[in-house]
């Protein structure tokens, strides 16, 4: 029990530690300018061109007029996490882990 | 939080990697989204397929390799060799040639009023006799030649009663032309010792530019003067007024209308008057000895603005 006790402190602790960075990756802009970095990016390697092409096929499949935001959302992303090319990855992940470097020991 | 919360222990390694990961997933999915958005407005607002096009308008503006036209399949030079006819003179002309000659040809360019201005300019040195080398862009210049009145009547019919050119001249003319009957003869001379004066033919009206004005020839001053004055004497005595500027009578005022301002002005009288009027620049008029008259109002042709003086040979002779 204790342990079981000591796991759900260290759950939050580490929750808590989370919510933290987050919100400071928030206040200080960072994330903003990670997103900005990815969306450029992925225009740059073609990600975007493709997808765009891939959503024309679901439109025309599921009818010009009908077609609502939860279906695009559902048939687009899962194939867009999959379409990320590795070298974008590798590279926000590194800037990411650097943020977190610098100030998770605050 | 307590700040020892914060610390990296509280964080192993592969849990900080976790994080990197999940923050990588959610920066992923907002791109998708905000994609999807996109998309989903552009098909509803209806702009979405706008840039795709049929496969025969495609085939249509398909890019053109073929020698000798470029890629859209139109023929370079095809319009070097063909020629027009001027409408104005009947020329052919060629193609590449045809939008500077029409501007020289009609006299409506930016730089047919400088060649139209330079030769009369060089015309006035040569003898009339000369200006019959008029070229078609002297057509419409009729106004503006000096001594080829009898050309311009014969010419009169040659023009274009609607260019441009005329009715410009025509309405530039400064301020009113007068009528010379009603005025008096006080106002006459006034008007004759300040402007040019010449009678319009057309009009009948005196022309209100300057002494120097380049519609007009001395000669024709003169005339004017002569006519709306009284003849001229031969030897006419000198204004008795130190200021020669509002003479009573009429051959005193004509007596200031400088014959010798035409162009062949002897270099040996110009030099002479220009020496004598050093001192005495714009000064009263003394006694004249020459038949000629002098002038106060007209001054010669040849006046430079670099000359410290005007030249003046009748009036400024005797000063020496």
């Amino acid at each position: 029990m204790h342990g079981n006790a000591m796991k759900r402190v260290n759950m939050s602790k580490e929750s808590q530690m989370r919510a933290a960075i987050n919100q400071k990756l928030i206040e200080m802009g960072e994330r903003e300018r990670l997103k900005e970095l990815l969306r450029a990016k992925l225009i740059e390697c073609g990600w975007k061109d493709q997808l765009k092409a891939h959503c024309k096929d679901v439109i025309r499949e599921k009818g010009f007029e009908h077609v609502t935001v939860e279906d695009l959302v559902a048939e687009i992303t899962p194939k867009g996490r999959a379409l990320v090319p590795d070298s974008v990855k590798k590279e926000l992940l590194q800037r990411i882990r650097a943020f977190l470097a610098q100030h998770s020991a605050l | 939080m307590k700040m020892e919360d914060m610390s990296l222990s509280g964080l192993d390694n592969t849990k900080l990697e976790a994080l990197a990961h999940d923050i990588y997933a959610d920066l992923v999915e907002d791109a998708c989204l905000g994609l999807c958005f996109e998309v989903h407005r552009a098909v509803k607002q209806g702009y979405f397929f706008l840039d795709e096009t049929d496969q025969d308008s495609m085939k249509d503006f398909e890019i053109v390799d073929q020698p000798g036209v470029d890629i859209f399949g139109q023929v370079y030079n095809q319009w070097k060799n063909k020629e027009c006819v001027c409408p104005n003179c009947n020329r052919s002309i060629a193609a590449s040639r045809f939008a500077p000659h029409l501007e020289k040809c009609l006299g409506m360019g930016r730089n047919s009023s400088r060649i139209a201005n330079r030769r009369i300019a060089s015309s006035n040195n040569m003898s009339k006799s000369e200006s019959d080398q008029e070229d078609n862009d002297d057509i419409n210049d009729n106004d503006w030649s000096y001594g080829s009145e009898k050309k311009a009547k014969k010419r009169k019919s040659d023009k274009n009663p609607n260019s441009p050119r005329r009715s410009k001249s025509l309405k530039h003319k400064n301020g009113e032309l007068q009528c010379y009957e009603t005025l008096g003869p006080e106002e006459l001379r006034s008007l004759l010792t300040t402007q040019c004066g010449v009678m319009s033919e057309h009009t009948k009206k005196m022309c209100t530019r300057s002494l120097r004005c380049p519609q007009h020839t001395d000669e024709q001053r003169r005339t004017v003067r002569v006519f709306l004055l009284g003849s001229s004497l031969p030897d006419v005595d000198g204004v008795v007024e130190n200021d020669g500027y509002d003479v009573p009578d009429g051959q005193a005022l004509m007596s200031r209308l400088q014959w010798d301002g035409s162009s062949d002005i002897s270099p040996s009288d110009s030099a002479s008057s220009k020496a004598s009027t050093n001192n005495s620049d714009s000064k009263k008029p003394k006694k004249k000895k020459k038949p000629s008259l002098g002038s106060l109002g007209l001054p010669s042709r040849k006046k430079k603005p670099k000359l410290p003086a005007p030249p003046t040979p009748s009036i400024y002779d005797d000063m020496n």
